[in-house]
């Protein structure tokens, strides 16, 4: 890795022209990856990527310049670039770094590096295996497992000098099922900011199995009926309404280009009173959890809507300086090939009071979502819509038969003041989160949750 | 270039005496330029290098893949000898190989050295009249979410131990607009985007005026009621479809029961009016090349033709499996292994205007955005998205709707198309005309 004379270099010949802050991202990523498949291990796959992201910004405007190749003289030349794309009235000076310590929230307790590749292989077989012998019906498995090892420098003309270190394992099982004529899959996936303690907590075999009984369960459903219906949330479902419905709306810069339904209402009342909604990149070993964000900021606990009140923004440093704010910890990038911008990191709807059972028994015909699918949002107009992975239909306040099939689609503020009941669990989800092209690891969770009047996309 | 062909080269060579018994070689180094202008100003700049190699070994048929962006000659060893090592921990097929030179490649126009020679200057300037147009469009056009021109300049190499050396030099351009309309505290998106080879063939103009008139006419949107209706899906949110389907043409996911097209060769899979193309070779076209993935001649392949099932996308493995020749469709990055994949696919356009297609219809849903296609079933085929758009009235498009949901299953949506309009449209690699569903559930209130 660089020194800190020739990080001090890059960073005063980015500034050079007169912009306001600069900045350099140095990541150093180690990839390994174990593909199943057709019953029997199909790809080893190892990476490396390194590379390195220089951002010169000048008011609103932001320069960017990335690069793979780390020699001083070429991360020199890529700032001298970038520093013509940003040119201002500051008058240029030598930067001074400090070290900084980044404090950890996550311990990373079985290192992916230390653990052979012949353990990490038997873990997707195990899996493969445990699916395959549950069902004839099971007709293709395909097992993934992941490990990243991601290294990285930060240091801006703030004089702000980071490294850390981010660990994260994950692990994912697909079923295909047939029956007849109709096929059906299922879908289970684990991760975290973790090391290969995750297989500590569930084992390879009962990811496989949760995939299996989706699939088969599919293979025995009806098409999802069409039309408004009363929807209750499983705790388990995972959280892509809260994240569509109104995670997106409150990141900083869509708010700032009144890109968002959520722009100037904070102290106001956009939610019911039983929703509080917090993002918190704290939690041990979450999915989207980390110790410092990827502009060197620490990741913090950001209670977004307060018993129903909206009570903040998520903020990066370009989004934060602003508004002459400071950041939320929340500037996050894919890459080194990407500027940072507003990002989540896990967001949940925090639990409530009631007994989940309760929620259920309360409802005379109703819609039952037991694990929720990906989703997406037009933060603009607030419209939200969410995929249903297994769902069930609810009868005089008991879960009946399963469908498929099934879209939840609503207005993201309307949904929010309609939600009427709010557990007592809470049960957290992974995924992978995009936004302007740049893929980051997320979860999102809620408690059991209802809603009245939301609207199931299935058939007629 | 020539770095890249001999540095492929000098792998291909250190792998064979290391171990690997055959071995593939990919390097790819490319630039891009990102301007992206709000307000008129520019918001972001952004000046890329990229480049990465990936090799792929195989060792008593077993397969090991490793890549690196680090080109140091450490790293690169690093990366062969890890490749090597995984090809020891995957299991035995036979029907692994390395393709060998195709006999023809198609010969394509793919650089365009205009895009070099206009100033970044000039680029932003293309980029603010986009704004511009768009703004000027109508007073209700009030926020840009963003204006962006984007360009990127790209070299490949490709050695493998068969006796491929090819290399392959290219560069494109495109823009694109997202922008909001309000009225009252009413706010809808809309937006438009062109690819080209050629930077003289970008109109600015024509994509800030689409994108102001689709976020303009979405205003005042309302809510339908949840009934069966006919339904025309606009060529960009049918090529949305194209790109559920796309998996489920791969000879990889049919071979594995991975598609709902999985022994349906043959077969009746949609209306007789459908004909799919998938054509890597099309001139003109951003996603074209000489080669695919792994050096095989990219190619035109007929998928549907009249309704019936009669071709697959193939890279060398799966061909090697089914007994066929490799269509071509070897796709990859160096951050992967070349799986199969789609080229430019497209249906094929039809005999009427769009305006007679709407004419027979004499109340139905125009739908010109989905949200959450990301979220249909490659493999079963079921869908289930949110659809906004306008609504037909008397063969004429009249008020806008939107928070509506459409669901249903592939197969069954590719059967129930009557009419397929003649304004095939392509979206930088996929195309469609304007296509009519005779009958399909529209989920509102």
């Amino acid at each position: 890795m660089l020194t800190k004379e020739v990080i001090e270099d890059i960073l005063a010949k980015a500034k050079a022209l007169g912009g306001d802050f600069a900045e350099v991202f140095i990541e150093r990523k180690t990839n390994n990856g174990i593909a199943c498949e057709a019953d029997r291990i199909e790809r080893v796959v190892t990476g490396i990527e390194v590379g390195a992201g220089i951002r010169v910004l000048v008011g609103e405007n932001t320069s960017y310049g990335y690069t793979n190749d780390l020699s001083a003289d070429n991360l020199l030349k890529i700032a001298e670039t970038v520093a013509k794309a940003a040119t201002g009235d500051n008058t240029p000076a030598g930067i001074e770094l400090i070290k900084a310590k980044v404090q950890p929230n996550s311990d990373i307790k079985i290192m992916p590096g230390e653990v052979e590749i012949d353990e990490k292989v038997s873990l997707v077989t195990r899996a493969n295996n445990a699916a395959r012998k549950m069902d004839d019906r099971i007709k293709q498995v395909t097992v993934v497992y992941g490990d990243v090892v991601q290294e990285v420098v930060i240091a801006n003309s703030d004089g702000l000098w980071i490294e850390d270190q981010r660990i994260r394992t994950r692990f994912m099982v697909n079923v295909v099922a047939a029956q007849g004529d109709i096929i059906q899959t299922g879908y289970e996936a684990i991760g975290g900011h973790v090391g290969l303690e995750l297989f500590e907590e569930t084992e390879p075999e009962g990811v496989a199995r949760k995939a299996v009984k989706r699939a088969l369960l599919m293979l025995e459903a009806k098409p999802a009926p069409a039309g408004k219906m009363t929807v209750v949330m499983d705790g388990e479902a995972g959280g892509t309404m809260i994240h569509e419905a109104c995670g997106h709306g409150l990141e900083a810069d869509l708010v700032q280009k009144q890109l968002s339904v959520y722009a100037g209402k904070i102290g106001e009342k956009v939610a019911s009173e039983l929703v509080t909604v917090i993002d918190d990149a704290t939690i041990p070993g979450k999915y989207g959890s980390f110790g410092v964000d990827d502009e060197g900021t620490q990741g913090q606990k950001t209670i977004l809507i307060e018993n129903g009140i909206l009570k903040n923004y998520m903020y990066d440093y370009l989004a934060a300086k602003k508004e002459n704010k400071i950041s939320t910890g929340n500037g996050r990038r894919e890459s080194y090939q990407d500027h940072p911008i507003p990002r989540m990191t896990n967001t949940f709807i925090a639990a409530g009071k009631t007994d989940p059972r309760e929620i259920i028994k309360s409802v005379a015909k109703g819609f039952y979502v037991k694990a929720m699918g990906g989703g997406q949002v037009n933060t603009t107009n607030g419209d939200f819509v969410f995929d249903v992975k297994e769902g069930y239909l609810i009868e005089n306040g008991k879960i009946t038969i399963p469908v498929r099939g099934a879209t939840l689609t609503g207005n993201g503020p309307e949904v929010l003041q309609k939600i009427d009941m709010v557990g007592n669990d809470l049960g957290f989800a992974i995924g992978t989160c995009g936004k302007d092209g740049q893929g980051v690891p997320v979860s999102d969770a809620q408690p059991t949750i209802r809603i009245p009047n939301l609207t199931v996309g299935g058939l007629l | 270039m020539t770095d890249n062909l001999s540095l492929a080269r000098e792998l291909v060579a250190k792998g064979l005496n290391t171990g690997a018994e055959q071995i593939e070689v990919y390097v790819t180094k490319g630039q891009e330029l990102t301007v992206k202008v709000a307000n008129g100003q520019v918001e972001t700049l952004k000046n890329a290098e990229e480049q990465g190699v990936g090799i792929r070994v195989f060792v008593a048929n077993r397969l090991g893949y490793a890549y690196s962006s680090d080109l140091s000659s450490t790293a690169l060893e690093t990366a062969l000898t890890k490749a090597i090592f995984n090809a020891k921990k995957t299991a035995e097929d036979s029907f692994n190989i390395l393709p060998r030179l195709s006999d023809v490649y198609p010969e394509l126009d793919l650089y365009d050295p205009e895009i070099a020679k206009v100033s970044v200057e000039e680029k932003i300037k293309m980029a603010l009249l986009m704004e511009d147009s768009a703004r000027g469009y109508d007073p209700r056009v009030k926020i840009i979410e963003s204006c962006t021109y984007q360009d990127v300049h790209y070299q490949i190499a490709i050695v493998n131990s068969k006796g491929i050396e090819k290399t392959n030099e290219g560069s494109y351009c495109g823009m694109y607009a997202f922008v909001v309309a309000e009225e009252g505290s009413e706010a809808q998106t809309g937006f438009d985007l062109q690819f080209e080879l050629k930077i003289k063939d970008l109109n600015p103009v024509k994509i800030g005026k689409e994108a102001a008139n689709k976020a303009v006419r979405s205003l005042g949107a309302k809510h339908v009621e949840t009934q069966k209706a006919t339904v025309v899906l606009d060529p960009y949110v049918a090529t949305n479809f194209l790109g559920v389907l796309a998996s489920a043409f791969s000879a990889e996911n049919v071979q594995k029961g991975k598609s709902f097209f999985a022994g349906k060769m043959n077969t009746i899979v949609c209306s007789p009016l459908v004909e799919i193309i998938d054509d890597g070779a099309l001139v003109g076209k951003v996603v074209s090349s000489p080669f695919d993935g792994e050096g095989v001649a990219m190619q035109r392949t007929i998928l549907v033709k009249e309704g019936i099932l009669t071709g697959l996308l193939h890279n060398s493995y799966t061909a090697n499996k089914g007994g066929t020749a490799s269509t071509g469709n070897a796709i990859r990055s160096y951050k992967g292994t070349p799986e199969v994949g789609a080229t430019n696919l497209y249906i094929e356009a039809g005999q009427v205007s769009k305006e007679v297609l709407l004419s027979e219809v004499r109340q139905g849903f125009y739908i010109t955005e989905v949200m959450g296609m990301h979220t249909a079933n490659p493999i079963s085929g079921d869908f289930s998205v949110g659809a906004s758009g306008l609504l037909i009235e008397n063969g004429k498009l009249t008020k806008a709707f939107r928070g509506a949901a459409i669901a249903g299953n592939l197969i069954g949506l590719l059967k129930q198309v009557d009419c397929v309009a003649d304004d095939l449209t392509f979206f930088i690699g996929s195309g469609s005309p304007t296509i009519r569903i005779a009958n399909m559930t529209i989920s509102g209130s």
